[in-house]
């Protein structure tokens, strides 16, 4: 991706100064240091048997002249210069390529600490991280909120069974919650006989009489349902010991496993109530795909000095993807305006779909024929359906 | 961060796929959300590189200073000797201190890299596991903000994402806030000395300030002061004002003559006007304004992170059906917590119909057009299908139960 590529050119550069800079730092720092030295050695050189004591003075000032020459500090300033180009340079990158101040769009609201910690907490525990979730609500002060763990603890032991490839607390939940399950026309118990069948085969030898008797007894009953599958299965009988060479090798893959752990969590948090993904994690994605246009918009507004504080609705629409989609929204073709109650949409004997409001106007709210907007079909007030989605 | 379709067996369920080219614009529009990503690592390496460069001058000068002042006197031999001995020796002490520094240094820079590489893997890695990594680092920051050190690390630990958060600069703050709390005023002056020249620059958004000296040393001093005359001691207190506080007489003239008069009053006094400077609350406000400073210095926002993208995601997601009885529970604003932070926020907007469709909450759109039962009820055309094919062309409808033919269906055309 171009945005990280010429990024990352950038800061290779800064590395490179930045070892230039400590190289000749380095370098700078020994000369003055030899220097010293060798002055060092030179005056604690025994006298010469001939003359006197030797001033140490001239070589003193032959040595303050040498180093004022070479100019350390000049030295290290001017490779710091460099540096410093190279990391303003870095600096006006990110600074031009990211939004600098994304609390732009942040509005000045009340946000319940108790109830962000409620939410965090519960988020926790929902992701099975248990010890976090109870670090978390002691360190935040809110003890109460260990309660939140209970829905979870029963779902994370059956979770914990399945990663060690024990499959009994999963089959015993399946079968409590059966009728549930099979009301919502899931497949969980077949899926899950399915995986405990496949590993018991894939022993090989004797194991094929153990998993004969196992289809007997859990794989007969829910051929009713699942007669295909059965049948499917029930020919994995050949190839017992030997899966992976058969027309069914995909059963063996480790990736069921994990498919299942996950359809097994989806099914859990249904029967109690809870949505499939973390409500955090989607309010956050969500937050994620709007901001940008959020802050479009609040540079826009500051820079036409409109209040951003007390509005009841954003004045602009926020296109999110289709996961985030959860209601209905009808729009007015004609008056761009959201259906209510007071204001339900209706459909027109042509098939296309207005607010009331618009067909009051098109019909001068009276029981005359009108022209649909779309097509050349005409219509009366009475003969439009109000319409529930 | 679509929800993955079951796959067949014998691919890897993580397999890197590129992301079609109409999402490529969205993510790179989230990635321009992650300035402080960035930032912080930098401004941490600049710091780190700033610290040591004024270390190394220093010793420096005072080389060539000694150097030059030795030059000139005259000495013995012995005594050049002493002199030249600790020069040499002060050099290979700075080398060594260079050494570390230059480690640290490293690890800094290493840590810049990382988060570059990370931004990369956003469009040719898995998003799914991208996204939850990002909610983690949301909430890493969050509980550093509000200083739960603890869950913090080990958050940051357990997800392997040490390198993505700012824990030890952080931690940094840390020391200041908690001697703060003790009314100590001691570190963070300490952090005004080491960033002052940082803090003079410091740019309040995008209005360039020419002069802005950081008030923060001004109310620590100040606060100082007012426990100085609180505890009586009011010769230390004169002694104070005249070598701290004076300076800022310049600038901020009212505020210093303000709090210098509190001398004539006791720590209980009942006057409204110089009771409020007494109070113990100040010391809350000097943490508050202390982690503003500090925010501003590195790059980072004010509000934790969790919070900005709250609000924006409640926002787009509210609608007056979150708030009905049968709003669908994988809707967060489903849940009595989530309702509650969004209540003062404004509802999203449409400027076009997106109709889901009630059994399979699928869209209803030009693939999967809606179809409308004589009652008025509207489902997609699979889901109707689906149930015809099940029940011999008869569709029940699942919130009024009244039963018709699929033939009797009308097509809607929404536009």
């Amino acid at each position: 991706m171009e945005l990280t590529t010429t990024i990352k050119d950038v800061f290779d550069r800064v590395s490179k100064k930045q070892r230039l800079s400590s190289s000749k730092t380095q370098e700078v720092i020994d000369l003055v240091e030899q220097e010293i030295e060798q002055v060092l050695s030179k005056i604690q050189q025994p006298p010469p048997p001939n003359g006197g004591e030797t001033n140490p003075k001239a070589i003193l000032a032959e040595l303050n002249a040498k180093l004022k020459e070479f100019g350390p500090t000049n030295q290290l300033d001017s490779s710091q210069k460099d540096l410093n180009m190279a990391l303003g340079k870095y600096t006006k990158v990110i600074d031009k390529t990211f939004i600098t101040d994304i609390a732009k769009a942040y509005r000045s609201v009340d946000f319940d600490q108790h109830t962000l910690n409620q939410i965090i907490a519960a988020h926790f525990y929902r992701q099975g991280l248990f010890d976090l979730g109870d670090l978390f609500t002691t360190e935040a002060h809110e003890p109460d909120l260990v309660s939140l763990k209970a829905p979870f603890l029963e779902m994370y032991a059956i979770l914990e069974a399945m990663r060690l490839k024990n499959l009994e607390p999963a089959l015993n939940w399946a079968r409590t919650h059966r009728d549930q399950l099979l009301l919502k026309g899931s497949s969980l118990e077949m899926k899950l006989h399915r995986l405990a069948f496949v590993e018991m085969l894939q022993k090989g030898g004797d194991a094929r009489a153990e998993a004969l008797a196992y289809a007997r007894t859990h794989l007969a009953p829910l051929a009713r349902t699942h007669m295909a599958e059965v049948q499917r299965l029930m020919g994995c009988l050949l190839w017992a010991g030997r899966l992976d060479a058969s027309p069914y090798a995909e059963l063996l893959s480790p990736s069921q496993w994990e498919l299942l752990e996950n359809e097994v969590a989806r099914e859990c948090c249904g029967a109690l109530g809870q949505s499939c993904e973390s409500p955090l994690h989607v309010a956050i994605g969500a937050g994620v795909q709007g901001l940008p246009t959020l802050l479009k918009l609040a540079n826009v507004m500051a820079a036409k000095r409109q209040e951003w504080g007390a509005m009841k609705q954003l004045p602009i629409a926020v296109e999110l993807g289709k996961e985030y989609q959860f209601h209905s929204v009808f729009v007015c073709p004609v008056s761009r305006e959201q259906g209510s109650e007071e204001n339900p949409p209706m459909i027109m004997p042509c098939g296309h779909v207005l607010c009331r409001g618009s067909i009051m106007k098109l019909s001068k709210s009276s029981n005359r024929a009108f022209k649909c907007p779309y097509c050349p079909m005409e219509a009366t007030v009475l003969q439009c359906r109000q319409l529930h989605f | 961060m679509e929800p993955e379709p079951l796959q067949n067996g014998d691919s890897a369920p993580s397999a890197p796929v590129p992301a079609p080219p109409s999402k490529m614009s969205n993510l790179e529009e989230s990635l321009k959300l992650e300035h402080q990503f960035l930032k912080v690592p930098f401004e941490h390496l600049k710091k780190s590189m700033r610290v040591n460069h004024r270390m190394v001058e220093k010793e420096m000068s005072a080389v060539m200073l000694t150097v030059a002042e030795v030059s000139d006197r005259d000495m013995s031999r012995e005594e050049a000797v002493h002199h030249l001995t600790s020069l040499v020796s002060r050099l290979q002490g700075l080398k060594r201190k260079l050494e570390e520094s230059n480690k640290t240094e490293q690890l800094q820079a290493q840590r810049c890299r990382a988060r570059l590489d990370h931004l990369g893997m956003l469009q040719v890695g898995n998003q799914r596991e991208w996204s939850d990594i990002r909610v983690k680092r949301i909430l890493v920051d969050y509980m550093l903000r509000l200083s739960y050190y603890n869950t913090a690390i080990e958050l940051a630990e357990h997800s392997n994402i040490q390198d993505l958060v700012d824990v030890d600069v952080f931690l940094e703050a840390k020391n200041v806030i908690d001697a703060l709390q003790n009314k100590e005023v001691a570190p963070a002056l300490a952090w005004c000395a080491e960033n002052k020249s940082r803090l003079k620059k410091s740019k309040v958004y995008d209005i360039p300030v020419v002069h802005v000296r950081s008030k923060l040393e001004f109310e620590l001093r100040q606060q100082e002061f007012i426990e100085l005359v609180r505890a009586k001691n009011s010769m230390q207190a004169l002694a104070y004002v005249r070598k701290y506080l004076a300076p800022w007489g310049s600038t901020h003239l009212k505020e210093l003559q303000h709090v210098v008069a509190t001398l004539a009053f006791t720590s209980d006094t009942e006057c409204e006007k110089y009771k409020v400077l007494f109070d113990a609350k100040r010391w809350d406000c000097l943490v508050e304004q202390f982690k503003q400073e500090f925010c501003r210095l590195y790059g980072m926002s004010l509000e934790p992170l969790l919070n900005i993208y709250l609000q924006a995601g409640l926002s787009v997601l509210k609608t007056p059906y979150c708030y009905e009885e049968d709003c669908t529970k994988e809707d967060p604003l489903s849940q009595e917590s989530f309702r509650k932070l969004a209540s003062s926020l404004p509802f999203s907007k449409q400027h076009h119909s997106k109709l889901v469709c009630y059994i399979s909450k699928e869209l209803m759109d030009v693939d999967n057009p809606p179809f409308v039962l004589p009652n008025g009820y509207v489902y997609s055309t699979k889901a109707m299908a689906d149930m015809a094919k099940k029940n011999g062309g008869k569709i029940t409808c699942p919130r009024t139960g009244l039963v018709c033919n699929f033939t009797d269906l009308v097509k809607a055309f929404i536009c």
